[in-house]
């Protein structure tokens, strides 16, 4: 099958698996707690709760709400978010953007460190560099992401004073335009090096925090697979051959040693999303990770559909890409064989 | 290969450069501290309640400027650990973080001064005291001459018809989310004469002024924004002014940047004594983070509870002020209505658990208070009289409390022929915190008395319990929350021991009560009486009346507290006003 024809049919199935996890989700909102909970007082009288059941929709049948739901989806509607005062839709795109930014980030020094240590590591099997990689991935899957951001603020914001938290200094923020919400991309569009400079002051530490885990996870796929690689008949033919090592290793094992690493990589792109909401409450990250955490507390149901929507559709399209990514690394691969 | 590679190691050392570059030039601006003349009034500090006079200027409170480098001149910035669910005075619940902001931006016709719980004149000239015929000899007409001069955010201007359409706005939205009813109850009608705003009450209320004039439902919102803004919808929240603040207050809402920071700008054309310093609230529901930015000296104040003090005592450039009291005891509310078939399945409290006083008071000898004040509160509590927390009217450190007593609370047990019987049953609690502390305490404290006297704790995320504890009937034998925050004891004893109050009548204080009818009529008494001396005396009585016949378990109070840098100066925190009970306009820095 050819990759575009791959790709096509993988998006015409997106809608189905959309409804589908909206489906569960919706249903265990509703097995879970009273979507109201958020507005309701201990005071209120039954006629008053059933004011604000009526206000949202919620005293129709549950079949009922979900089309709704569905219909406010199809309008670009996602209701109204509790825990931010405002429609989701005038907030999740500013929630998006910081958590994409905050992602991408993590995983840029992910993949680079990851790689380029895993490679390190596996080209120099058993020795010093190998052991003390395999000790920095082994501590880094196995560091609490919690405590790990709590002591980077300790040292590198209370101590050091070298990095702030939050996203932005908002006098700095508000001077720009935001076409992308991406601060450090805008701030590019906008040609500010002060804006620039400050989107990756701030972003620094929560990128790496976020980052460290999957480095580590990263860092030792890459290298158990190199290390197997290379002990491939073909790299012993590719060394008769006379090529030098850095040339065996670049052109030829490194890159079969990349193909478990990249299914790995997108397993790890989920694994920066559930990591996100952590690190976001930690540093002040205005996200989509800890606005879900404050809906789950309040029970903001619209907040919660919203984030499953969104984080399934990152989370197919980068399994998507990791697959196309995936045969392009390895030609036998046939797509949906 | 080779360039690419280049190119790629370009990259990332040139990234890296700039982080590190970010870091070393980006350093928080920082000046010398200036310290202007910030000469403030503090109320006269008479005790009054419905009949406070307007006060003259008292102190003059100008600090020395701390030495050392102050972070974000110009800038305050506290760290809160709760978002706002809306801004609009119509649909904010009490309690509830939307109080902080409108507490800056939007003003009363009274407000609650800084200096306890007398008032003084907001948008009205005068606090209207019956010496001053502001309030009708029958108690039931008050009259608020409305301040000349006055502007809103939008440009538009006050009167007497605009504080009249705010009033009847609440009413006509009427949102169950709200606080509303606290107008709905009391108020007749509303009228306008002149300059003036009257309302007649119902009936006589001594907490009129200090509970419903000074809430923040009765702030006055522009009526030029609301009209421009969708109107008055009854039933309806405006969505508008649900995220955005049009007021006359000391300071203007210039942006909400959700789950990031609410911004104040000092408004320039404010009537009064000006703002010094722009604000920023910046949510941080991690408390760790907390205190860590505090230190950092990023916030100049956060919120704060009693277990963060052992990590901020003694940190250099940090002051704990812990000046007064909460007036949100911690209590152990008992169920007179029990539901046997709705309890969980391993309880055998039965439905007339509690209806013997002995019960209800051998819970209260039991309870093991100093635990619960050292472990839970660290040490910076007290307890308190049934339901009197310090600094209310009519307080008083003589007045009789519970304290623990296990040999009583076995006499107790024995006489009501539990103590052999033993019970199992269970408590709802929001998990961690101290409400989860206060039932483990309750726990051990009942193990430790009797072996068979078993209480499971059921912890439970926040908003399982506010589903649970909103339901009638309540499916547990017991459970653990705070009080609101009520200026006044006649809020305070309606919400909690009137026998057809809010929780009587939920809870079927009926039930209990030895003399329900006896209680409710010093209650109705002390909350229509506009003779102080008679209303403390009312609610001295009553704190040993409900000794003797408790309907909760009152753990212990918390102090006021809140972290700070040194270098904020007239620093100054009153429980009364909405949490986190600072008014931004009084500080400098």
């Amino acid at each position: 099958m050819q990759i575009r024809e791959y790709v096509i049919r993988r998006l015409l199935v997106l809608p189905l698996i959309l409804v589908g996890t909206s489906l569960i989700v919706f249903t265990l909102g509703r097995v879970g707690g009273n979507p109201i909970a958020i507005y309701l007082e201990h005071e209120m009288t039954p006629e008053e709760v059933a004011q604000i059941e009526e206000r949202y929709g919620l005293n129709e049948s549950l079949p009922e709400q979900y089309v709704a739901w569905v219909g406010g989806v199809l309008r670009g509607d996602l209701g109204f978010s509790g825990v931010s005062a405002a429609p989701v839709m005038e907030v999740l795109p500013d929630r998006l953007a910081a958590t994409l930014e905050l992602s991408i980030a993590s995983a840029i020094i992910a993949v680079s460190m990851g790689i380029g240590l895993g490679t390190f590591a596996g080209a120099r099997r058993d020795r010093l560099p190998d052991h003390l990689t395999r000790v920095f991935a082994i501590s880094g899957a196995a560091t609490p992401i919690f405590w790990f951001a709590i002591v980077m603020l300790i040292i590198f914001w209370v101590y050091l004073g070298w990095f702030p938290v939050g996203r932005s200094d908002a006098t700095i923020f508000n001077s720009i335009s935001h076409p992308t919400g991406l601060y450090t991309i805008d701030a590019i569009l906008a040609g500010s090096f002060t804006a620039f400079r400050d989107a990756i002051w701030h972003l620094a530490l929560p990128a790496v925090t976020l980052g460290y885990g999957a480095t580590a996870i990263i860092t030792r796929m890459m290298r158990s697979s190199l290390a197997e690689e290379l002990n491939e008949d073909y790299v012993d033919a590719a060394r008769a051959k006379g090529l030098p090592e850095r040339l065996v290793l670049r052109r030829h094992a490194r890159r079969n040693a990349l193909i478990p690493t990249v299914t790995v990589i997108g397993l790890g792109f989920g694994f920066l999303l559930q990591g996100s909401v952590v690190v976001e409450i930690i540093f002040i990250w205005p996200g989509l990770g800890r606005w879900m955490a404050d809906a789950v507390l309040r029970g903001d149901q619209a907040t919660i559909m919203a984030y499953v929507l969104f984080t399934s559709i990152l989370f197919l399209i980068v399994n998507l890409i990791v697959d196309v990514l995936y045969a392009y690394l390895d030609r036998r691969v046939v797509l949906g064989s | 290969m080779r360039t690419r590679q280049s190119r790629l190691s370009l990259t990332i050392i040139a990234v890296a450069l700039s982080m590190i570059a970010a870091a070393c030039t980006t350093s928080e601006d920082t000046a010398d501290t200036t310290a202007p003349a910030a000469v403030t009034t503090a109320a006269d500090t008479e005790t009054t309640t419905a009949a406070t006079e307007a006060t003259e200027p008292a102190a003059d409170t100008t600090e020395p400027a701390p030495s050392g480098d102050v972070t974000n001149p110009g800038l305050y910035v506290h760290a809160a650990d709760d978002e706002p669910l809306s801004l609009d005075p119509a649909g904010v619940a009490a309690g509830e973080a939307g109080e902080t902001v409108i507490l800056q931006v939007y003003e009363r016709l009274v407000e609650i001064g800084p200096g306890g719980p007398d008032l003084v004149p907001g948008l009205s000239t005068d606090v209207p005291t019956v010496d001053n015929g502001l309030i009708s000899e029958d108690g039931l007409t008050y009259t608020f001459p409305i301040r000349d001069g006055v502007v809103f955010h939008d440009g538009s201007a006050l009167s007497a018809d605009v504080v009249k359409f705010n009033w009847d706005r609440v009413l006509t939205m009427d949102l169950p989310e709200g606080n509303g009813s606290i107008i709905a109850d009391l108020v007749d009608s509303t009228s306008v004469d002149g300059n003036n705003f009257v309302v007649t009450l119902n009936e006589r209320n001594a907490a009129f002024l200090n509970s419903v004039v000074t809430a923040a439902v009765a702030s006055i919102v522009s009526q030029d924004a609301v009209e421009a803004n969708g109107g008055v919808v009854a039933g309806q929240p405006n969505d508008f002014f649900t995220g955005n603040a049009v007021g006359s207050g000391a300071y203007r809402l210039t942006a909400w940047n959700r789950g990031e920071t609410i911004e104040l700008e000092v408004f320039e054309d404010y009537w009064g004594e000006p703002a010094n310093l722009d604000v920023r609230i910046q949510q941080v529901p991690d408390s760790d983070v907390r205190v860590l930015g505090l230190r950092a000296g990023d916030f100049d104040s956060i919120e704060t509870d009693p277990t963060f003090v052992t990590d901020l005592e003694g940190a250099d450039g940090v002051t704990i002020f812990q000046e007064g009291w909460l007036l949100e005891p911690v209590h152990i509310g008992l169920n007179l209505d029990i539901q046997e078939d709705l309890l969980p399945p391993e309880d055998t409290v039965p439905a007339d658990f509690f209806w013997d006083p002995r019960v209800r008071q051998a819970f209260n000898y039991a309870f093991n208070y100093e635990n619960f004040i050292q472990g839970g509160l660290s040490g910076l509590g007290g307890t308190v009289p049934h339901y009197l927390p310090q600094g209310m009217l009519a307080y008083d450190d003589s007045l009789v409390r519970y304290a623990t007593d296990l040999a009583r609370a076995e006499e107790l047990f024995r006489e009501t022929g539990w103590w052999d019987e033993g019970f199992t049953m269970t408590v709802l609690v929001e998990e961690g915190g101290i409400f989860e502390t206060a039932g483990l305490v309750l726990k051990d404290s009942m193990a430790a008395l009797n072996p068979s006297f078993v209480v499971n704790v059921a912890a439970v995320v926040e908003v399982q319990f506010d589903d649970a504890h909103a339901q009638v009937p309540f499916e547990y034998a017991a459970w653990i929350k705070n009080a609101d925050p009520f200026a006044d004891p006649a809020a305070l004893f309606a919400a909690y021991e009137h026998p057809d109050g809010e929780w009587g009548s939920v809870h079927k204080f009926r039930n209990g009560y030895q003399d329900a009818d006896g209680i409710a009529a010093l209650i109705d008494e002390a909350a229509v009486s506009i003779d102080t001396e008679r209303r403390i005396e009312i609610y001295q009585e009553l704190t040993q009346l409900l000794f003797d016949d408790p309907m909760w378990v009152l753990a212990g109070n918390e102090r006021a507290l809140m972290a700070h840098r040194d270098w904020v100066q007239n620093f100054q925190m009153n429980p009364l006003w909405p949490r986190p009970s600072l008014k931004f306009a009084l500080f400098n820095k």
